[in-house]
């Protein structure tokens, strides 16, 4: 039992990590648009790397 | 891919811009149906860019621009790729869901334009807006609940887990160490949560203590504060029982209806915004030479001239200098009847010209009007949450004393009656508030009307307002508009014929390709009638328009003339006025050409389906007697009204309301705004007039008349599975609260009543979700 003293927070700190994640993703605008980021995936780049990377979106 | 598979000549156009820059792939990337999509190739005015131009270090620029006409992934492809093959652009990001495109370039501002007219050409209308209108969208909608929601939900997960051991498992099994550690975690997990993430209700309740009045978020709050009190102190005490999971969970599951609710009434903000940005964010100037130009709604200064024609929204406050028009000025001062104003009259900004141009100078300079006009439109949304809402609202005025009498008495009870004790009677009592918390009350209302929301939008069907869902089942009138609405509102050809001999198949399709040929030079109904009619190959012709007379060209070497009887001077003995007469001429032969507003497929169908229902059914028309009649005897409608312009029309639903009837109201006319205004329910359609899409409380996608009887069937059975709900949630509250009295509430009984209440909730609103369409 004295294991689960260490155990529950490491778990809880890995899951805090998993919701900053989420937090952050809101944050960066990720879910800006979600229709059209699901399509982008399928679109080919074209050479044109410089409009996909999230680099030049801000 | 051939060249007779396209719908129309912008489809033929863009096709072969598109192969000739080699984009040819767009039409594997494309799947929409062409009846929705409406293609638009008309002339785009010329707009002045400069204001809206952002100028970004070293010598960049950038642009944001409203898209009118997006629909799928291809276009945004399209878009972009057209773009990123012009020189000096460096990114060009269209946001699908928003549906703007942001542009960033090198170089000279002057090269906006060029960037615009390439997409323009291939039928998307772009229209230049402020980014602070999307700043302010972004502020007022910040993600806060997504973020509360996340919070709430993980910490709800995490006590979970600390919660079942408790539940099950005794301090002899576990240890009275581990006993406190868990409960101390789970204090500590769930303090924080709670604070945050229940902010959205503790403000609501604030606000509403504060108006003195109740609403559903009072007991709310009240619960949430009392039971993390509670079960702090308990913590503390090192005591049985904790509810911090009850708590959490709580909130978790109210969050979750709440955020339903605003992604609901988002929708329509979404949609007001595009109408707005793609109808006001500019004004036509004259300037001193007379000439006509362009320029954002924010560039206007005071003592302007502003020509406003018919259909536009004026920009700006100001006073008539020249011409007299009718204005429909709902949205500012909700006045639903338009006026007439005439030279030195004041029209303020947001009022829409119906009539004719008129001139006006500027009084009063508008920069925010556009941002101020969104506000309204969004908080005009907000302000009608649908009447079920308010009625749960007005339950709440009554429920909550209930509750907390309710609390009180099962503490004297306890305290005075049984001498339980202190500690033990003011848990029972704030037992009885957890427990009674509206859970499932809250969840009730808006996961169904999310689900008919997004189940109406699968069928065509965009429902702009709650309050249009609620209202359906009292309706016991239907008004139709005929033009545009029973009828597809522009003529088709009905027959083709030669007068004076019998033409052989060759001939017949000679005629037919060069009166097409003629007409598509010309924007008259007819012309892009008789233009559709045949559209094969086209031939190049020089044509000349004669305004409300005809079409005249030559071939090789002959006249061709077009137009009336009269333009081509041929008395037409057999006067059919339900038939619009063109002729051709050419050589000695003359052709006829029938043409007529033909009824929509559907119609009857519709028609004899609420005749079912006997339901009263009434044609309003502004259309003349013969027409109406003969309309209205083809579909089967009993009671039909004609030649009634707009004030006519807004008299006559006036008075029906006046005798408590309800009404549903379809049209799609500039002159059927005011009267949808009027009707409880008002529909209309994507390809109507800007003023009665902006009117309507559903817009059906697509020129079909049957999604109306989805939109009826899905409402009403969506009402019918909210007062389900509602009764459901107050079944589990009648038996808990005898529970609660007595004591035997221990967090684990609380936790699954308030869970299994609320997925029955929601399992009982996804019954929306199987209803199968009655027309093919």
């Amino acid at each position: 039992m004295g294991v689960l003293l260490f155990l529950i927070p490491v778990t809880f700190g890995l899951a805090l990590c998993g919701l900053g994640a989420f937090l952050w993703t809101i944050k960066n605008k990720q879910y800006d648009d979600i229709e059209g980021s699901a399509n982008r995936i399928l679109f080919d780049n074209e050479g044109k790397e410089d409009n996909f990377s999230d680099k030049k979106r801000k | 891919m051939g060249g007779s598979d396209f719908c129309c000549f912008g489809c033929e156009a863009a096709f072969s811009i598109i192969n000739k820059i080699g984009l040819g792939s767009y039409y594997s990337y494309r799947k929409l149906d062409p009846n929705v999509r409406k293609i638009k190739p008309d002339n785009q005015d010329q707009i002045d860019l400069h204001s809206f131009i952002k100028k970004c270090q070293d010598d960049k620029n950038e642009i944001l621009l409203a898209i009118d006409g997006i629909h799928c992934a291809a276009c945004v492809w399209l878009i972009e790729t057209i773009l990123l093959k012009q020189e000096n652009i460096i990114s060009a990001r269209v946001n699908l869901s928003k549906k703007y495109l942001k542009i960033k370039w090198f170089g000279a501002e002057e090269n906006c334009q060029k960037y615009i007219n390439l997409i323009s050409e291939i039928g998307y209308k772009l229209f230049p807006f402020d980014e602070n209108i999307l700043l302010q969208e972004e502020r007022k909608y910040n993600n806060d609940l997504v973020k509360c929601l996340a919070v709430s939900g993980f910490a709800a997960g995490n006590i979970m887990l600390f919660s079942i051991i408790l539940w099950f498992y005794d301090q002899q099994e576990i240890g009275h160490a581990m006993k406190v550690f868990m409960q101390f975690f789970s204090s500590l997990i769930a303090l924080p949560a709670i604070i945050y993430s229940s902010r959205p209700f503790f403000k609501s309740a604030f606000v509403a203590l504060k108006n003195k009045s109740g609403n559903m978020d009072v007991p709310i709050a009240v619960a949430i504060f009392l039971a993390s009190l509670v079960s702090l102190i308990q913590a503390f005490n090192q005591a049985k029982h904790v509810y911090f999971d009850s708590a959490i969970m709580l909130v978790f599951f109210l969050l979750i209806g709440r955020y339903l609710d605003f992604k609901a009434r988002k929708k329509a903000f979404d949609l007001a915004r595009e109408f707005t940005l793609i109808n006001s964010s500019y004004a036509r100037l004259v300037n001193e030479e007379g000439l006509i130009k362009i320029i954002a709604s924010k560039d206007i200064k005071r003592g302007m001239k502003i020509l406003i024609l018919a259909g536009d929204k004026v920009a700006a406050d100001g006073i008539i200098i020249q011409g007299q028009a009718e204005f429909d000025s709902s949205i500012v001062n909700g006045e639903t009847v338009p006026k007439l104003f005439s030279f030195n009259q004041n029209i303020f900004a947001g009022m829409i010209n119906i009539s004719s141009p008129v001139v006006i100078s500027v009084t009063k300079e508008q920069d925010e009007s556009l941002i101020a006009e969104i506000a309204k439109i969004v908080d005009d949304a907000q302000a009608q949450k649908n009447s079920y809402v308010r009625i749960a609202d007005r339950l709440a005025r009554i429920y909550t004393p209930a509750v907390h009498i309710a609390a009180l008495f099962t503490f004297i009870f306890w305290f005075y009656v049984m001498q339980s004790g202190l500690e033990n009677s003011v848990l029972n009592a704030i037992a009885i508030l957890v427990i009674t918390c509206p859970c499932a009350l809250a969840l009730a209302v808006p996961i169904t009307q999310t689900l008919t929301i997004s189940s109406l939008l699968k069928r065509g069907v965009l429902a702009k307002s709650g309050d249009a869902l609620e209202s359906v089942n009292d309706i016991d009138i239907f008004v139709f508009d005929k033009t545009g609405t029973i009828t597809f509102g522009n003529p088709v050809v009905v027959d083709f014929s030669c007068i004076n001999r019998k033409l052989d198949f060759e001939e017949e399709d000679f005629y037919k390709k060069l009166a097409a040929s003629i007409c598509q030079y010309s924007k008259h109904p007819f012309s892009k009638a008789i233009s559709l009619f045949y559209e094969q190959i086209k031939l190049n012709l020089d044509v000349t328009e004669h305004p409300s007379m005809g079409l005249s060209s030559s071939y090789k070497g002959h006249e061709v003339k077009i137009g009336s009887a009269t333009f081509l001077e041929i008395n037409d003995k057999n006067n059919n006025i339900l038939l619009n007469k063109i002729y051709l001429k050419y050589k000695d032969d003359i052709i006829l050409f029938s043409l007529k507003d033909e009824l929509k497929k559907d119609a009857k169908f519709l028609i004899e389906y609420l005749q079912k229902l006997n339901k009263r059914i009434v044609l309003l028309s502004g259309d003349s007697k013969d027409i109406v009649i003969n309309i209205a005897n083809k579909v089967g409608i009993k009671e039909y009204y004609f030649e009634h312009n707009l004030m006519q029309k807004s008299i006559f639903i006036k008075d029906l309301k006046k005798q408590n009837h309800k009404i549903l109201m379809v049209g799609d006319g500039i002159n059927d705004a005011a009267s949808l205004n009027l009707a409880d329910i008002s529909i209309s359609f994507i390809a109507a007039s800007e003023l009665s899409k902006n009117t309507a409380d559903i817009i059906v996608q697509g020129q079909n008349l049957s999604p109306i009887i989805d939109f009826l069937n899905i409402s009403k059975r969506s009402m019918n599975i909210i007062k389900q709900n509602l009764l459901i949630a107050l079944c589990y509250n009648i038996i808990a609260i005898p529970f609660a009295f007595m004591g035997y509430v221990s967090p684990l009984v609380a936790a699954f009543a308030m869970s299994s209440s609320s997925i029955l909730v929601v399992l009982n609103s996804i019954k929306i979700l199987s209803y199968k369409n009655l027309y093919k």
